[in-house]
């Protein structure tokens, strides 16, 4: 009879005492939490703010009357994103490539930094990685412009080497086969990125501690192992983060490279999710069918993000969270 | 050390407290703006003489069409209206999709002062944005309502709406066509080359190329020429594809549909059995080699780069699209491989109905917005733009300087007709001769005003003057003045009484516009893959084709259709 009261008590001090410590150390910290501020207002006006906007997505958006006037319709806009075929094309697509691009992103990257990371010479290296990323700035209209002029069967580069090596008898239209549009995009996105994504690699690399390739060199561990054993786990935290931020933005790749390259012979390969809610949302002035599809798109990342930390968490031990 | 670290931060935090400023100051001045409107518009309204009139004030105007030679009214004959009117305006055009763009402006609730929205102002109307002008024009407009006089009912926006919104500002009033832009387009060396022969039906289009090509596989250069390219980038897949199936089959423009002119019923014109031969006829040139393998991979940009490299024989496009192609020829003297226009057809039964009248069919124009501080100066200034006197300002500049009168003729003097024909771009950019035709009511080519002159600096004469000498050594062999004369005239055709099918606005909410959608995106994908398919699979992709548009309720949308033209015709009175 007398503990109950006892541990009750104990747990109000407890309790109390643990808010008091948080308030305590806020206000010794107190500078580090009024420099915060800014960005959290930042955060909240630019992000969490903005999201009262999804009430657009149960209504029939009309600008002329206030958000509380407008007709509510429910779970309608959701049902005809559902029965949409062509919303399940356009998926199909956008994960197609996202996960085509995820992978190249995580592999060719890795190795170029890799390699580079072995060069000795300084000023190559430098050289080298200067120039790799540089086509990062370059904007997806130009590079969508580069890409056909390569490919085109009138004169184009891709199209005459194969010939003069012997592999094509007569030049193949590329951008016309559906079969290679995802091909294609990888590829280009493979281009202008390798060497900007490297970079991070490149500087995780930078902080491995030199000591431990000397004790590896000291056992008799080749480049290679080196490269396996020492540098490759140094930089697997690194990895890990940045792969678990990349699955939860796996269904946003956005549209510029698709609208760019496509066309209407591959529009079955190049329609992505955005391309959609662009030409069945906004451009025919369904305000609420748009936001319906950004609403789908933000809960899908969303869960992607906590399935994929979670399961890194289990397996190795590494998260964001 | 530590000071020097102080001195950069306090220099950083001053750039982002400037910074933070400038957003600011550029909010509020546009508070006082429009604050300082209101007291105008009430004096306006109290009809205080032109003292008030000349107050400065800027007004936001926004456009679907791109004017790149716009030069924010510091051209003459922008000088001359601020200075007149004491109105400035602040353009923004649509960059890239311009459908899309107006959807935005017309959803987010805050629109600019005076809209050009064309086919999208059924999105401003039913945000209501726009206002009803009808009022404004009978009180404050007696040149706008001269121009229209006797068209005010085809001003008017719906049956049940029947408002004014938009003062139709492209459609110029009792235009005459004095040249043609479309039909199909040959190269002038091709026809000379193999004698002038007639060109009258697809057959003799594609014989053309074909006996050219013969001849001359390769240019100068040793790169291959194209017989024919199309242009099949987003929206050109109209001008470029699918709106020749029409026109050589005996229709006219009515968007994607084909109205029959006598019983008025609406058809999806890719459902008519004779525009399927013709896209068997591009298939046939596709199998041939005679079609440019990327006509539908390629961009526009890529298109008119082509064009001006002076390889591509033939063409099916319209004028004002790869007129850009073109100009780059001529300005190198290379004018014969320049474009004529012939009036080709599937066969000798069918006229080419560029020139099938529509009578005045209003449409895309200039509307004022709910937001428009001064809604009867704004009405008042483009009132005068469509003046007599402001009519001929836009059209032939200020006189004394872009042209003058001898004998009461206007005539342009020669040193000044040379730079709108050779440095176009920036004589346009200095005296924005051809920057405020679309701003208001206008007449059209062709017509007179009370001086016995033309309103608007294209008449028959001018035509002819544009010509390049192998031009008119062409049309000569064709027994013509223009290339209009080659094509059939409008008299022999039916006027439409509905005008145009395409401009008869849709309220974005209905279902028609989900429907077409869906159906347009079945069309371009399967035009394009029937076109290249190999001859003996032709005819299942085109079923397919037809199946799937029927699954996808295309005789809904025809009914739909069907709907608004029938009401066009009780409101215009037919």
């Amino acid at each position: 009879m007398k503990a109950i009261p006892e541990s009750n008590a104990s747990m109000v001090v407890r309790s109390e005492s643990k808010l008091g410590r948080f308030v305590r150390r806020a206000v010794q910290n107190r500078y580090l939490y009024l420099m915060s501020l800014p960005f959290v207002a930042w955060a909240f006006i630019f992000t969490y703010y903005p999201l009262w906007g999804w009430l657009m997505a149960f209504q029939k958006y009309n600008p002329r009357v206030s958000v509380w006037d407008r007709q509510w319709v429910g779970f309608k806009n959701f049902q005809l994103l559902f029965q949409d075929e062509t919303f399940y094309l356009v998926m199909r697509n956008t994960l197609a490539m996202s996960f085509m691009s995820l992978i190249a992103a995580f592999t060719i990257p890795i190795v170029f930094a890799l390699l580079l990371n072995e060069v000795k010479h300084m000023v190559f290296k430098k050289t080298v990685q200067t120039i790799s990323y540089l086509p990062h700035f370059v904007s997806w209209a130009v590079v969508a412009g580069i890409v056909s002029k390569m490919l085109s069967t009138d004169n184009g580069a891709i199209n005459d080497l194969l010939m003069w090596v012997g592999i094509l008898d007569e030049p193949v239209q590329w951008l016309a086969k559906g079969q290679y549009f995802w091909g294609i995009v990888t590829l280009s996105d493979i281009w202008k990125e390798t060497g900007w994504n490297a970079i991070i690699f490149l500087a995780a690399m930078a902080g491995i501690a030199p000591e431990l390739y000397e004790a590896a060199k000291v056992d008799g561990a080749s480049r290679l192992r080196q490269m396996w054993h020492i540098t490759l786990p140094s930089i697997r935290p690194t990895i890990i983060i940045l792969m678990i931020l990349s699955i939860g933005n796996l269904i946003n790749i956005g549209f510029e490279k698709q609208f760019l390259l496509g066309n209407n012979l591959v529009v079955d390969h190049s329609k992505v999710l955005d391309l959609y809610a662009l030409e069945y949302g906004i451009k025919l002035n369904r305000i609420s069918f748009a936001t319906a599809i950004n609403m789908f798109n933000s809960v899908v990342a969303i869960i992607l993000l906590f399935t994929a930390n979670g399961l890194f968490k289990r397996f190795s031990k590494e998260s964001v969270f | 050390m530590a000071t020097k670290r102080k001195w950069s931060s306090l220099v950083l935090s001053a750039v982002l407290l400037s910074s933070l400023l400038a957003a600011c100051s550029s909010n509020s001045k546009n508070g006082a703006s429009s604050s300082s409107a209101a007291p105008s518009e009430s004096s306006s309204a109290s009809a205080s003489p032109s003292e008030e009139k000349l107050k400065p004030l800027t007004l936001s105007y926004y456009s679907e069409d791109v004017n790149p030679n716009w030069a924010n009214m510091q051209d003459d004959i922008g000088k001359f209206l601020t200075e007149k009117t004491g109105i400035t305006i602040d353009a923004e055009f649509a960059v890239g999709d311009a459908v899309q763009k107006s959807a935005l402006i017309a959803s987010s609730g805050d629109f600019p002062d005076i809209i050009m929205p064309k086919t999208s102002i059924n999105k401003f109307v039913d945000a209501g944005a726009v206002l009803d002008l009808t009022d404004l024009i009978n009180e404050h407009a007696p040149n706008i309502k001269k121009v229209f006089e006797g068209q005010m009912n085809r001003l008017k926006y719906s049956e049940a709406d029947q408002a004014i919104y938009v003062i139709p500002s492209y459609d110029g009033i009792n235009q005459q066509n004095l040249d043609t832009n479309g039909g199909f387009q040959l190269q002038h060396r091709v026809v000379k080359e193999l004698g002038y022969p007639t060109i009258r039906t697809v057959k003799d289009f594609e014989n053309a190329i074909k006996g050219y090509l013969e001849k001359h596989p390769k240019d100068e250069n040793g790169n291959p020429n194209i017989g024919l390219s199309l242009i099949a980038d987003d929206w050109r897949m109209y001008i470029g594809v699918t709106n020749p199936a029409f026109a050589v089959t005996g229709g006219s423009d009515d968007g994607e549909y084909y109205v029959d002119i006598n019983t008025n019923e609406v058809t999806y014109h890719f459902r008519r059995p004779e525009e399927k031969e013709y896209f068997r006829w591009l298939n046939h040139m596709n199998a041939e080699g005679l079609l440019d393998k990327e006509s539908f991979v390629q961009k526009y940009d890529q298109y008119k780069a082509k064009i001006a490299t002076g390889r591509v024989l033939g063409l099916i496009d319209q004028k004002w699209d790869f007129d850009d192609g073109q100009k780059a020829l001529k300005s190198e003297g290379k004018f014969d491989q320049a474009y004529g226009h012939y009036p080709v057809t599937m066969s000798e039964e069918y006229k080419h109905t560029a020139f099938w009248p529509t009578g005045f069919t209003g449409g895309s124009g200039i509307a004022i917005s709910v937001d428009n501080p001064d809604p009867v100066r704004t009405i008042k200034f483009l009132d005068y733009l469509a003046s007599d006197e402001g009519q001929v300002l836009v059209n032939w500049g200020i006189e004394g300087k872009h042209y003058k009168v001898e004998n009461g003729k206007r005539v342009i003097p020669a040193d000044v007709n040379d730079r709108k024909i050779n440095d176009a771009i920036n004589f346009q950019k200095e005296a924005g001769i051809g920057s405020y035709n679309l701003l208001s009511a206008k007449y059209g080519d062709g017509v007179v005003d009370p001086s016995g002159n033309y309103y608007t600096t294209n008449f028959p004469e001018q035509i002819m003057v544009g010509y390049s000498d192998v031009e008119k050594e062409v049309l000569a062999a064709y027994n013509g003045k223009t290339w209009k004369d080659l094509f059939p005239n409008e008299t022999e055709f039916k006027v439409k009484p509905w005008g145009a099918l395409w401009n008869i606005p849709v309220p974005s909410d209905s279902e028609l516009v989900v429907l077409e959608e869906k159906i347009k995106n079945i069309t371009w994908k399967r035009v394009p893959e029937a076109i290249l398919a190999k001859p003996d699979q032709f005819d299942a992709i085109w079923d397919k084709f037809l199946k799937e548009i029927e699954a996808a309720n295309v005789k809904k949308a025809e009914g739909l259709r069907q709907e608004l033209l029938n009401q066009r015709l009780v409101l215009w009175g037919n």
